[in-house]
């Protein structure tokens, strides 16, 4: 197998009629470039022309897109919302934080009007959630936690211990026993660990 | 005078002790060969040394070298831009700030920022800007951030290349990389590269067609994108200019990609083909 | 996902590692990270040098420039320290004039030059009450990993063992000076004074060269600069945790062990020049 071809932002790569452009690359008159500097990737798909991208070592930097699932921390809370930074968009983590909201009603799916705020997320609680909009200019990333996977998947109980989830609303102390309101995420909060 | 509080502060008046030399430094002569031994009227670069992702807390970066030109570049983002009212929900914004070390130039520089580095570093924005798919990083910026640690000449043009490496070593989308190359007309002949010492000396003896062109370049597409020039210069001579630089570009143009690549290979081995 | 974890919740994380006696960075709790220096890369500058210590990188370029004496010291000539952390060197620093950091840094710098006598201020000056040399020490930090106090000490020493002035005369008629700049000749270094910057995490474990993270997170700093001869030149510690008589002697010792280390360093590096 020869070694895999290497290119920077400008190399011509291929006409459109060899292949579709998939991601790093970019169209012009009719060929195929490359818009990083990255290996090139051939990736055949049945009968269809063969997908070609640049690929770098770390995904390249993804912005927080809509419909991403990201993983946030819970900065400041008020009635109507929550306030997060965006630590991460999928698996990659993000070099610079980004700001994020979850409005009231976009925390859970069912009985949106009886939503507490404060019974659903605590300052620095791990949270995930989806990216419904990019917000306007005034405003910041719109996340949502309306799903039984999304919510807050680490947090700590005021005695400053790691909680357990009992429930899809309820985590405890495993110090005081004592039981504290949450939007508990539908997963296993080891993950982090893992 | 306003004085600056936030540094320590030496005596109120100094002055470079190159004013006091017994010996004036040598001069810019306008004929012959050039004082590193380079060519006139050729399009005789220096040899440029490049090297990528030094600096461990930038996105990307690019050190680089040209003769004693040497210049640091790092870029940072795409972060949230930091006022809401720049922000731009179409396309990202870019940012570049442009300095020189006080230590850079034959006579020391203060560390206020002078009327040259906003010129310069506004150049920089309009040379690069044409290159970056700034449509795929909505409602952020990315900043580029320029040092000269030593001025032997053309800062601007090397800067520019310097640019461009980091920011394709950050991983930002281009369209193309941007290449910079300097030219001085000096009445008939020209040197290309200029020095520090070529570049301000006022050297023939005739005062008609003199004058500095800086090219930025887009070598894959072939386009220029961003030109300054001054001084007076006549048409022919600085069409001439123009295609000389172009040619300048290509020169190290194989020693940019190389860099690039070297860096591409040394952060991951090729991914499975699968 | 143990990189999740790391940016989470990087106070347990770190936590993890130093329950096993190790760092994130793969040292040992008292361990310094690999320092190299070099000198003399500038040329523009009379004297220069880059330090590096593990990832943060600082440059230094003496520039010296001529000045009449202050009337309270006619026999004295003047150094002049600054300290620069400019956006490029990390994404914490914003354009603009220096930040408290970057004050209290270029402070501390001056303090360590009067307090260790490493220069004598007589040697500075040229003609009692008339003319002196001003040496104006520009610090850049180019890459910020933490413990920046320790990297722009050893930069400083570096960069002023590596000054030579060049040779000037009053003359005696017009009073105005004569330089010769061809003819240099060193300074004369007396004292290597030298920093070791701790941080104690946690209120009990105690780190040695704290990279930028472990900075961060620490809940006091401490920096101890000591010279050949094992004199205290100086000791900072900004608040935070309050420490014992005897680990401060614990530490001084080790700064004392770590002045020698560098002393060596900085000789081997001037040999290898001349």
């Amino acid at each position: 197998m020869s070694p895999m071809k290497l290119c920077v932002p400008g190399d011509k790569l291929c006409s459109v009629e060899d292949c579709t452009p998939g991601t790093g690359v970019y169209l012009r008159h009719g060929y195929i470039y490359s818009s990083l500097a990255g290996y090139v990737l051939k990736k055949n798909e049945g009968e269809e022309l063969p997908v070609i991208s640049v690929v770098r070592e770390t995904e390249t930097q993804l912005l927080p897109d809509v419909g991403a699932i990201v993983t946030c921390k819970v900065t400041s809370i008020n009635p109507r919302f929550a306030k997060v930074h965006i630590l991460y968009v999928g698996s990659t983590p993000l070099k610079d934080r980004f700001r994020g909201t979850i409005r009231k009603e976009d925390v859970r799916a069912t009985e949106k009007d009886k939503v507490e705020m404060y019974k659903c997320f605590r300052p620095g609680d791990i949270v995930l959630a989806k990216v419904i909009s990019l917000g306007d200019v005034q405003s910041n990333y719109l996340l949502t936690t309306a799903e039984n996977e999304l919510g807050v998947v680490v947090a700590h109980s005021e005695a400053g211990a790691q909680m357990v989830p009992n429930s899809w609303c309820e985590m405890q102390c495993p110090l005081t026993h004592g039981k504290e309101f949450r939007k508990v995420a539908r997963v296993q909060p080891e993950y982090l660990h893992a | 005078m306003p004085v600056d509080t936030r540094r320590v502060r030496g005596p109120e008046v100094s002055q470079s002790p190159l004013l006091f030399a017994c010996k004036p430094a040598a001069v810019f002569s306008s004929h012959g060969p050039r004082a590193d031994g380079r060519q006139r009227d050729q399009v005789d670069v220096r040899p440029v040394f490049v090297r990528c992702g030094l600096v461990s807390q930038a996105k990307g970066s690019a050190y680089m070298e040209a003769g004693d030109t040497k210049l640091m570049c790092c870029v940072y983002g795409p972060r949230e831009t930091e006022r809401k009212d720049d922000t731009d929900m179409k396309c990202g914004r870019l940012t570049t700030d442009m300095r020189f070390a006080p230590f850079s130039c034959p006579e020391r520089g203060s560390w206020i920022q002078g009327s040259q580095d906003k010129d310069f570093s506004l150049m920089l924005h309009e040379s690069l800007q044409p290159a970056l798919c700034l449509h795929k990083y909505p409602r952020s910026q990315i900043e580029v951030n320029v040092m000269v640690l030593e001025n032997s000449g053309s800062v601007l043009a090397h800067a520019v290349t310097c640019a461009s490496l980091a920011l394709a070593d950050a991983g930002i989308e281009m369209y193309d990389l941007v290449l910079g190359c300097a030219i001085r007309q000096d009445g008939a002949s020209y040197v290309v590269d200029p020095t520090y010492a070529e570049e301000n000396g006022n050297g023939s003896d005739s005062s008609d067609n003199q004058g500095r062109l800086t090219l930025a370049f887009l070598p894959s597409l072939n386009q220029v994108s961003g030109l300054q020039s001054d001084g007076e210069m006549t048409e022919e001579s600085l069409s001439a200019g123009v295609r000389t630089c172009i040619e300048g570009c290509y020169k190290i143009y194989p020693v940019i990609q190389q860099a690039l690549a070297k860096a591409v290979r040394r952060a991951a081995p090729p991914p499975s083909e699968s | 996902m143990a990189a999740g974890f790391k940016t989470a919740d990087p106070l347990e994380y770190h936590r993890s590692f130093l329950k096993e006696n190790c760092r994130p960075d793969g040292r040992e709790l008292h361990e310094f990270r690999t320092t190299t220096v070099n000198i003399g890369s500038i040329s523009t500058a009379d004297g220069s040098a880059l330090v590096k210590l593990g990832n943060t990188t600082v440059i230094c370029g003496v520039k010296a420039e001529l000045a009449n004496p202050s009337v309270e010291a006619t026999g004295k000539g003047f150094i002049v320290p600054n300290v620069d952390l400019p956006p490029l060197c990390s994404s914490q620093f914003r354009p603009g004039p220096p930040g408290e950091q970057a004050q209290a840094a270029s402070q501390f710098m001056a303090d360590i030059i009067e307090s260790s006598e490493m220069l004598q201020m007589e040697d500075l000056c040229i003609e009692r009450g008339k003319l002196c040399w001003s040496l104006y020490c520009d610090l850049i930090c180019l890459d910020y990993d933490g413990n920046l106090l320790d990297a722009c000490a050893l930069t400083m020493l570096a960069a002023l063992k590596n000054t030579r002035l060049p040779k000037v005369r009053v003359n005696g008629e017009t009073g105005a000076p004569e330089v010769d700049l061809g003819k240099r000749r060193g300074l004369k270094i007396r004292r290597h004074p030298v920093a070791a910057s701790f941080c104690i995490f946690d209120d009990s474990v105690l780190l040695v060269d704290p990279a930028a993270e472990e900075e961060q997170l620490a809940t006091a700093r401490l920096t101890v600069v000591t010279d050949e001869e094992g004199r205290l030149c100086g000791v900072h510690k900004p608040g935070g945790t309050p420490l014992s008589g005897e680990r401060l002697q614990e530490l001084i010792g080790r700064a004392t062990v770590r002045q020698k280390e560098i002393h060596r360093l900085i000789d081997k590096v001037i040999k290898s020049i001349v």
